[in-house]
This record gives C-alpha cells, sequence and structure tokens, in this order.
C-alpha cells in the first residue's frame, strides 16, 4: 500500500473502534432525543442501500465511475456521524456528496448536471432545486469533515495484491463487489482499505465463483466461507482446496490480522442477511416523513 | 436548523490582518497576526469566488478542493504548514504558517543594488531541503506542478517549504490523462520539455526538471531559459511555446532519440525539427557545461572544490536535473543521494548559516488589508502585482 495511508487524515481522525463509532452516534441521538423518537428509520444499513441506490441513479446518466460513488458514500457516512441525519435533507447531502467526490477523484461533474440528476431521482417533497442548495451544502460538508477529502480505498490494494494472490478474472470481479458492497456497512470507518481488499480477496477465493455464476453474494455463502476459513486455519482442513490452503498458510506467515478478517466477514454476512428484507419504499417514506415535516428542504 | 451554512469559526475573530501580500488567479494573500490567544504571525490565502462579487454559493473549484484536501493531508517541514481552514460567508480561506522570505525576494536581493551570488552553501542547503520536501510530496503520490522560486518559502530561521499547493495533484493511476484536466500547467520557464512537447501521460519528473531551473537561477541568479509564452488563441488550443522550447535548445542542444528514445512520440515532435531548420544557434548550442563554467566564473565562485562552491559535483547534479528525458532524469530521492549533497558535510537545515547576508523582510501593503472587501466587483488592485518582480510571466492558466 502506498505509505500515504499511515498518516492519512483517514486512519487519524476517520477511523475508529466499533465502540467509539456507538458512543458518537449516541451522543448525536440524544442531542435530538424529539426528533429521533418521533421519526423512527430503517436499519442503518437498509438507509446505506437505499442511498447507494439512488446514487447510482444520478451517477449513470453522467458515466461517473464507481471510485467517486464509493467516495460520495464514504463522504456521507462519516457526515452522518457527525450531523443527526433528522437534520438534514439526505437528498441534498447525497447530491452535494456525489458532486464533490467527482472533484476529489478527478472526474469533475457541473454543480447543474448534477442538479438536474438529483431532481430526477427524488420526489418534489424532498427535491431541490437551486444550485446554490448544493453549494451551501458543499460548505456544510467541507467543513464538517474538517477539509479532510482525501480517502483511501480498498480498490488500490486490491489491484496490487491480485497479482500475489494470482486472482483468476471472476475470483478478482468478486472480490471486486465485495469492495462495493462493504461501503453499504459502518466497514469503511473501522478497517484500513488493506484489511478490507484482504477479506474481499478471502472471499472471493473460498467462494469459488465460476464464469457466468457472478450471483450476489449470500449470507449463507458467505457463512460457509468463514466455516471453511476457519477448518482451514485449524488445520482441519481435510478436502479444503488447495487454494484456500495456500491462501490461509500466507495470511499466517504475513502479519494480516485475521480477527480483523473475520470481523470484516462477519460484518458482511449480517448485511447480506438484513439485505433480504430491503424495499425501495420504506426508506424513501421514512425520510419523506421527516423531510416534509420539518421543511428542511425549503 | 439545517438551513444553511453556519460559520462555526471566524477569520476576524482569530487574525488580525497586518496587510496585503500578493494577489493572482486564485485569489489573494493577506499577512496576519493571531487573536485571542493564537500565537504568530501567519499567511492567509483568500480564495477569489468564481465570479467577482458572487452573491450566491456556485460550488467551489476543482482546484480550491484540491489544494485543500491536500493542504490538510500533507505535513512535512519542508511543506508550508497548514494551520487551519476557514469557510465563511461562501469565502474559502486557507491559514499556513507564514514564511518571511521566498527564493524570489532572495534571488532579486542578490541582484541588487549589483549582482552579487549566493554563497554556494546556501544553495546546497536550499536545495536540500527543496528536495526532501519533494521526496515527500512524490512519496504520497502528490505532484506539485508549479515549482518556481516565488512558490518556494523560506523562513527567517533558514528552513525552506514548498508552498502553493494550487496546481498540485495526486497522480495515482489516473483515469483521464492529466492532460485532460489541465491543459497548461508549470509557469512557462520552468516547464519541462516533454510539457512543451504535448506529453499527455506526464510524470513527477516535470517537477525536477523545475528544480534544476531554480538550481541553475539560484546559481546566475537569473532564469536559466527565459523565454516569452505563446498565448493561447481564441479557439483555447493550446500552441506549441516555441520561444521557450528554442531558449532551451540554444543551451542544451537538439534533444535526440538515441538520448531520448520516446522523443519521436511526443505530439510536438515535428514541430522540433522546424524550429531547428533555419536557425544556426541550433547546429552550435553553448551547451549546459559551458553555461555552468561561465556562469560561476561571472559570479565569482572559487575554482576548485571547497564548500564556497557548487564545483564539478553541482554541474553534475544540474545536468541530471535538466536531462531531456523524462525517465533518465533524476528522482527527487535519487537526487538527495547526489555527491552534490553527499561529498562534504551534510547541508545544513537552516540555509542562512554561516551567512552574513540580511536579506529584507517580506513586503506587506497597507492599501487593501480589508480581507472582507475582496471580493467586490471592480476593486483596484494598489498592492504588488503577482509575484512581485516586473519581467515575470504570468501564472499559469488553471483548468483548462
Amino acid at each position: 500500500m502506498a505509505s500515504s495511508y499511515w498518516d492519512s487524515t483517514q486512519r487519524k481522525f476517520w477511523t475508529f473502534t466499533k465502540q467509539q463509532l456507538n458512543l458518537e452516534r449516541k451522543k448525536l441521538e440524544e442531542s435530538e432525543r424529539n426528533l429521533v423518537s418521533m421519526f423512527p428509520l430503517p436499519d442503518r444499513r437498509l438507509l446505506s442501500i437505499y442511498f447507494y441506490h439512488q446514487l447510482s441513479k444520478m451517477a449513470r446518466p453522467l458515466g461517473i465511475r464507481q471510485q467517486a460513488l464509493a467516495t460520495a458514500q464514504v463522504y456521507i457516512r462519516r457526515f452522518y456521524t457527525k450531523v443527526e441525519i433528522r437534520r438534514t435533507n439526505p437528498a441534498l447531502v447525497l447530491a452535494t456528496a456525489l458532486y464533490l467526490a467527482c472533484k476529489m477523484e478527478e472526474c469533475p461533474q457541473h454543480i447543474r448536471m448534477i442538479l438536474a440528476e438529483a431532481r430526477h431521482c427524488w420526489d418534489v417533497d424532498t427535491s431541490f432545486n437551486d444550485i446554490s442548495k448544493i453549494g451551501e451544502c458543499e460548505f456544510t460538508l467541507i467543513s464538517e469533515m474538517n477539509s479532510q477529502l482525501i480517502v483511501h480505498h480498498p480498490y488500490r490494494s486490491l489491484a496490487e495484491l491480485q497479482s500475489q494472490f494470482q486472482l483468476i478474472q471472476e475470483e478478482n470481479a468478486l472480490a471486486w463487489s465485495i469492495i462495493n458492497d462493504h461501503y453499504l456497512t459502518d466497514l469503511p470507518l473501522l478497517h484500513s482499505p488493506h484489511q478490507i481488499a484482504i477479506t474481499a480477496i478471502v472471499l472471493a477465493v473460498v467462494l469459488k465463483p465460476t464464469q457466468g455464476n457472478l450471483q450476489p453474494v449470500q449470507a449463507a455463502g458467505v457463512a460457509n466461507a468463514l466455516q471453511t476459513l476457519g477448518n482451514a486455519r485449524n488445520g482441519a482442513a481435510q478436502g479444503a482446496q488447495n487454494r484456500v490452503q495456500k491462501l490461509v498458510d500466507w495470511l499466517a506467515e504475513s502479519s494480516v490480522d485475521m480477527e480483523a478478517v473475520v470481523e470484516c466477514t462477519q460484518e458482511l454476512i449480517s448485511l447480506y442477511e438484513i439485505w433480504e428484507s430491503y424495499t425501495d419504499k420504506t426508506c424513501k417514506d421514512q425520510i419523506a416523513k421527516f423531510v416534509k415535516a420539518r421543511g428542511v428542504d425549503k | 436548523m439545517f438551513s444553511g451554512y453556519n460559520t462555526k469559526k471566524r477569520v476576524a475573530e482569530r487574525y488580525r490582518i497586518v496587510g496585503f501580500i500578493s494577489s493572482g488567479t486564485y485569489g489573494r494573500v493577506y499577512k496576519a497576526e493571531g487573536k485571542n490567544g493564537r500565537i504568530g504571525e501567519f499567511a492567509i490565502k483568500k480564495f477569489k469566488p468564481d465570479k467577482e462579487g458572487e452573491v450566491q454559493y456556485t460550488g467551489i473549484s476543482q482546484s480550491a478542493i484540491r489544494e485543500m484536501a491536500l493542504c490538510t493531508e500533507l505535513e512535512h517541514p519542508n511543506v508550508v504548514h497548514t494551520v487551519e481552514i476557514i469557510l465563511e460567508e461562501k469565502c474559502i480561506f486557507i491559514v499556513f504558517e507564514y514564511a518571511e522570505h521566498d527564493l524570489l525576494q532572495i534571488i532579486h536581493h542578490h541582484n541588487q543594488p549589483q549582482r552579487q551570488a549566493i554563497p554556494a552553501k546556501t544553495i546546497r542547503s536550499i536545495l536540500y531541503q527543496l528536495l526532501q520536501g519533494l521526496v515527500y510530496l512524490h512519496r504520497n503520490w502528490v505532484m506539485h506542478r508549479d515549482l518556481k522560486p516565488a512558490n518556494i518559502m523560506v523562513t527567517s530561521s533558514g528552513k525552506v517549504k514548498i508552498g502553493d499547493l494550487g496546481l498540485a495533484r495526486l497522480y495515482y493511476k489516473p483515469i483521464h490523462s492529466l492532460f485532460t484536466g489541465d491543459k497548461v500547467v508549470v509557469t512557462i520557464w520552468y516547464r519541462a520539455p516533454e510539457l512543451l512537447l504535448g506529453s499527455r501521460h506526464y510524470t513527477p519528473a516535470v517537477d525536477l526538471w523545475a528544480v534544476g531551473c531554480i538550481f541553475a537561477e539560484l546559481l546566475s541568479l537569473r532564469p536559466i531559459f527565459k523565454g516569452e509564452e505563446a498565448k493561447m488563441d481564441s479557439k483555447k488550443t493550446v500552441p506549441f511555446q516555441r520561444n521557450q522550447m528554442q531558449k532551451i535548445v540554444e543551451i542544451m542542444g537538439m534533444p535526440s532519440k538515441d538520448r531520448w528514445p520516446l522523443l519521436t512520440a511526443m505530439p510536438e515532435y515535428g514541430q522540433l525539427s522546424s524550429l531547428a531548420a533555419g536557425n544556426s544557434r541550433f547546429q552550435r548550442p553553448q551547451g549546459l557545461e559551458h553555461w555552468y563554467r561561465a556562469c560561476l566564473k561571472s559570479n565569482n565562485y572559487p575554482p576548485g572544490p571547497s564548500p564556497d562552491t557548487p564545483g564539478e559535483d553541482g554541474l553534475s547534479l544540474l545536468q541530471q536535473l535538466l536531462e531531456y528525458d523524462p525517465q533518465k532524469r533524476l528522482s527527487a530521492e535519487n537526487a538527495l543521494q547526489h555527491p552534490y549533497f553527499t561529498t562534504h558535510s551534510k547541508p545544513s537545515e537552516n540555509c542562512f548559516e554561516d551567512s552574513k547576508i540580511k536579506y529584507p523582510v517580506r513586503r506587506v501593503s497597507q492599501d487593501d488589508n480589508d480581507i472582507r472587501s475582496g471580493s467586490l466587483p471592480g476593486t483596484k488592485r494598489s498592492g504588488l502585482p503577482d509575484d512581485s518582480l516586473i519581467g515575470r510571466p504570468a501564472k499559469r492558466l488553471k483548468e483548462g
């Protein structure tokens, strides 16, 4: 990994332990107790899925690439550890995060294009109609993030490690999509990009994707993978494939924190589990409620 | 209520503006003192809104975003330290540590009232510190892209600090060629030949060419390749910088395919041969070695090896920095290993050590120290022009 991550603001200011993160969020909710009880919201992961869908809808017509989308997701997650979501208009925050992320990832989009796409994918109730809203929200976003805008992604580590592990094309694609999925969880605030990339590689190898069979990852599959991994680690890998064993040996010899890999995997399992209960509508409605009630878009 | 942006920090509550330092395409820089318990002197860069007199938020320019992000991220003794960034009333303020001098001002001082060479030890320390800052930037995948004397700060205690990251950017595996982002980078006199020849995918080696030019300028007290900039035409096509390329060739000789294998692949390669046609000086270029010896002589550096002359090691370093082929050019890291730095004692961390020269303090103008009124339409700037010395080319164009 580029040496820069270790001294980065991401590591110093935006990587938390689970306890720290929970504490921050609790503080935030307690400061807005009324709002929180008045407007219940779906599980954070479900909201993240909804946000991702909305971001993709904006990004697709503009040809915005995945890394900018990922950066926008990280900005949104960071922002909502500092500002209670019910005090904001998520439509505006999402559009602004995407606008800002595109500039940071060197694929800038005109603010008017972002506004136009944002208006396409949100209802009148939750939308906004002026570029100055995005411009102003940009100030808020940057200020809450203390201008710490450079985000290190696991994609780079994946690219660096794929040759070392001799990943086949399908495995690489699967690892890539697992990395995409991890932005729907708190993992970007909890672990280094390197750690995430290793988890994605381990899962990709154990899950054995075959050509034409690149289905969405399922919770059960990942849980099995974890089992396989556990067996291999305990040396009880009778019948475990050579590749997995090799990988496990490599992990054992390197300084990779296996507990962290297991932790990341569990986080992903619970994501895939809860994903099955996801509906667009619930998220949409519940967001619309507090946005309308509070008139935050006006 | 989340109905608008609320400033958490205010410039006026934290700083007292002492005066105006300079202005450029980006906005203006003020000198300030800390207030309310904040101690020390600062330089505050205020970004100009996209349109003068802008009353609405219109989105922050990409170059300002880059600069804010990089200034926040980077921390090195040889890179200007960013104290904080304040977003207030639709304006962006970056607060930097204050540096009393810069290389342009130092070079200027040695030209007046009559020419007097910069001590060899001072130059060696300046380059050493500059390269350490550059190693740090390049290790972090940051290309500066606008190194020139005016952007290299020097504190009163002789610490050299790379400043103005306004054109800097991360270059790790760019999706678009760097050319697509910014059509023109690096102030013309310090622009590397591969940029002049239209290279799309240039590398951090462009910064090392600029270091070579700065080294030469510290020695001779004049820009080594002082070309005239061809302006962009109305169609905004980037013109071939014929005159600048000529200045380089007059000293360095024509680049050749043998020494620079990818030369013929450069988009503007064809222009090069037309340049040579009918110019007799190209057949007999001065040669860098000849330029160097003449320079040392006219500036009275003593002959023979000693710490008081840059000597033969200096020539060799300069040759390897002003290398046509960007792949052969020294990297910042390798430059630090050059005998120029390693033969004698380690270069000082204070470039003024053993020097008796007293440099004047930075000029600060009182005409405009109202940091708030900066974006009023039609405000005439009566302070120093950008880069304070006349005859300097205008700052580069941003955002093609």
